[in-house]
């Protein structure tokens, strides 16, 4: 028998690419809730790389909340503790979005369905200048990171939570939990609209929206809801992302934006599925590239972008235009 | 032009085939032309008219003015038209940095032919899409170009280059029609070239108006108002709208190739970003993009805005945000395009003042029903319809 060694340590290369799957992971979430509220809405939401920039904003003030208040983890029981706080600093930060994004959604954004597509990207364009500068009005120009705990970052603190038991192989245990979450949250989506019955509803106002109202749904509240969850997601990944050391900048929701059109056209606008395996491939050639050829960071995305639109080019799942 | 159906009643003046004007139109352009050449003699006078963001923001309305046609005629929203003002700008300094030219017309021309060839390339893959995919592809798109241009040593990374001669930060600028300046001779060399802008949008706004009054044109309209339709008649609608999106490429090429040769020195962020792809629509829209000049004045008024709110806050994009707010929901046929409509209702409120009170009681009624409607729907959202 061979004896196989009980912790891989893993080559650059997997590295690599377990950091596109977690990239990929975070801009899933991103992209899923731009490609249903695109689906639902039939408005294509500038403004939605800035709740993912709000998340990580509010995540950083949160988990500071914690961080100050909360023993530091040295045991297993208070890593346990700091982890469940972190925990609820990222869903407490995506809760936040819900309201902000549902009375967006209910104030200015209702009024323009009916107008044509100019209007409406340009409505969205403007609730982004409105939120970037918003942002910087609330936590300032400079980068921010949440408070460290004992001199290391909360990413640190928590990656202590050993990996190697459970996978066989050394990777930051905060990524291995998004990656995770990431999944989750694409099978939670899939389950959501298939299964249950708020889903059902969603769809059935998608696809007809009269129809929908003529057998006693609100179509106004499916709209604000589909709005606020995508809202929720897109603040939730970016939380997410801000615990994993990388600091919250006001520019941040432009580039996740422009990454998640490239997401969503690869996947096929309005479909899930098609977002997810997107994602997954963004993610991978975006740390691939940044890890080999950083000038191309920005450029191999959208490189990959036009290849998938020449072979295909209603997209990978082309759905164009409804949710499955 | 916005009143073209009136002026076959009135008297008008031919100044060429198909360009007629009645008698206050021809005045208003001629006052307008002479404000126009007469900016740099006056700017000295007031403190906020400076020529610089003048010529900017004429430079960015011809951009404007190229996409104008897309959007009233097919219907398009471009939104990464930042690519081919950035391209032209890009096309450009190229020559400089590698050829080595310092003639100011080959420069421009290199511009124009780069932006033109880059939108005959892009065209041919987002011609076949409508409404929603065709912003976010050419979104898409222009935002490639910023990350090559970003990204690529060669050129310059976000320090962008140099259209001095050599690439060096003194250098001189280029010459124009064989006139060499030197670098202490700049504000002459930018005089020049002030004028040289005014010739070519005389020019460009003309034969916009051409392309647009064209069979061409009406072709375009018909592809906007239905494709299938527009399919059915006989006109081949991909390479039509391709077509469109061509020239609108060379309208950008053109301003941001002279944009380039004004600033001698150009980035990826000041002219290939996706916000200035915005920042293009939002001049079109906020001038009157159904005008030929429309974009133009949305050009100047919103260059001038950027250039002095910057000045007064630091939060100059919240304003900027509000502002666009008010021209979707307030203005949507943009300054130009409304002000018939402004002054018919400034015409009936002088002659009848009793107006006036009915408007208070209208403004009071809508207050009053946006509350009830805002209650209803957080009672519909919370709650249901039950």
């Amino acid at each position: 028998m061979i004896e196989l060694p009980l912790f891989i340590d893993l080559g650059d290369a997997a590295v690599h690419t377990l950091n596109g799957i977690f990239r990929g992971s975070i801009l899933f979430m991103i992209a899923s809730g731009l490609t249903i509220i695109f689906g639902v809405l039939g408005v294509l939401n500038l403004a939605h790389g800035e709740f993912y920039g709000i998340g990580a904003f509010l995540l950083t003030s949160i988990a500071t909340f914690f961080v100050v208040r909360i023993a530091a983890p040295t045991d297993p029981l208070s890593t346990a503790i700091f982890a469940a706080a972190i925990v609820i600093a990222v869903l407490l930060s995506a809760a936040i979005l819900i309201p902000i994004a549902g009375a967006i959604e209910a104030t200015v954004i209702r009024p323009i369905y009916d107008r044509a597509e100019m209007y409406q990207l340009l409505l969205t364009y403007a609730l982004l200048l409105i939120l970037v500068d918003t942002i910087r009005i609330i936590w300032g120009s400079q980068p921010v990171r949440p408070a460290a705990v004992d001199g290391q970052q909360i990413h640190a603190a928590l990656d202590v939570i050993p990996m190697e038991e459970l996978f066989g192989f050394q990777y930051s245990s905060v990524r291995i939990f998004t990656i995770f979450i990431g999944i989750g949250t694409f099978l939670f989506l899939l389950w959501f609209f298939d299964r249950t019955k708020t889903g059902r509803i969603i769809r059935a106002t998608a696809i007809d929206r009269e129809a929908a109202t003529a057998i006693g749904v609100s179509s106004d509240r499916v709209f604000t809801l589909v709005f606020a969850l995508g809202g929720f997601f897109a603040g939730f990944s970016g939380a997410l992302y801000s615990v994993s050391a990388i600091p919250a900048t006001a520019e941040m929701g432009g580039t996740a934006l422009v990454l998640s059109f490239v997401v969503i056209v690869i996947g096929g606008l309005g479909s899930i599925r098609g977002s997810f395996v997107g994602a997954i491939l963004v993610g991978v050639v975006w740390s691939w590239a940044i890890a080999e050829y950083p000038p191309a960071e920005i450029a191999a995305p959208f490189a990959l972008m036009i290849l998938v639109l020449l072979v295909r080019p209603e997209g990978l799942y082309g759905a164009w235009g409804e949710i499955e | 032009m916005s009143n073209e159906d009136q002026s076959e009643e009135k008297e008008t003046i031919r100044l060429m085939k198909g360009l007629h004007l009645t008698k206050p139109q021809l005045a208003l352009a001629l006052v307008g032309l002479v404000v126009v050449l007469l900016v740099p003699e006056i700017e000295g006078f007031f403190d906020n008219l400076q020529l610089d963001t003048f010529h900017n923001g004429i430079l960015w309305g011809m951009a404007a003015l190229g996409l104008a046609l897309l959007l009233n005629k097919t219907e398009l929203v471009s939104f990464g038209h930042a690519a081919f003002f950035g391209g032209g700008a890009y096309g450009g300094a190229m020559l400089v940095n590698f050829v080595g030219v310092d003639s100011g017309l080959l420069i421009l021309f290199a511009a124009v032919f780069f932006s033109t060839a880059m939108a005959f390339a892009i065209g041919w893959f987002v011609a076949d899409y409508v409404a929603i995919y065709f912003a976010l592809l050419t979104l898409a798109f222009g935002q490639l170009l910023y990350a090559i241009a970003i990204g690529s040593p060669t050129l310059g990374q976000d320090e962008g280059l140099r259209l001095r001669s050599g690439g060096e930060a003194s250098g001189d600028p280029p010459s124009l029609f064989g006139i060499e300046f030197t670098l202490q001779q700049q504000g002459e060399y930018r005089l020049v070239l002030y004028y040289f802008t005014i010739l070519l949008l005389i020019a460009s706004m003309i034969v916009m108006y051409r392309i647009m009054k064209s069979p061409f044109g009406s072709a375009l309209e018909a592809i906007g108002q239905n494709r299938t339709r527009a399919r059915f008649i006989g006109i081949p609608v991909e390479r039509y709208v391709w077509g469109a999106f061509t020239i609108s490429g060379f309208y950008g090429g053109i301003a941001g190739g002279l944009y380039g040769l004004r600033q001698l020195s150009i980035g990826p962020e000041g002219t290939l970003y996706v916000f200035v792809s915005g920042e293009i629509l939002f001049m079109a829209i906020l001038g009157g993009f159904q005008t030929i000049i429309g974009p133009i004045i949305g050009g100047i008024v919103l260059t001038f805005l950027l250039d002095n709110v910057r000045f007064l806050t630091e939060h100059f994009e919240l304003i900027i945000g509000i502002l666009l707010l008010l021209v979707v929901f307030v203005l949507p046929k943009g300054i130009w395009g409304s002000s018939e409509d402004i002054k018919n209702g400034l015409m009936t409120r002088v002659k009848n003042p009793a107006q006036l009170g009915a408007d208070v009681g209208t403004l009071q009624k809508m207050l009053i029903n946006a509350v009830r409607n805002a209650i209803t729907t957080i009672k519909i959202i919370l709650f249901g319809v039950k």
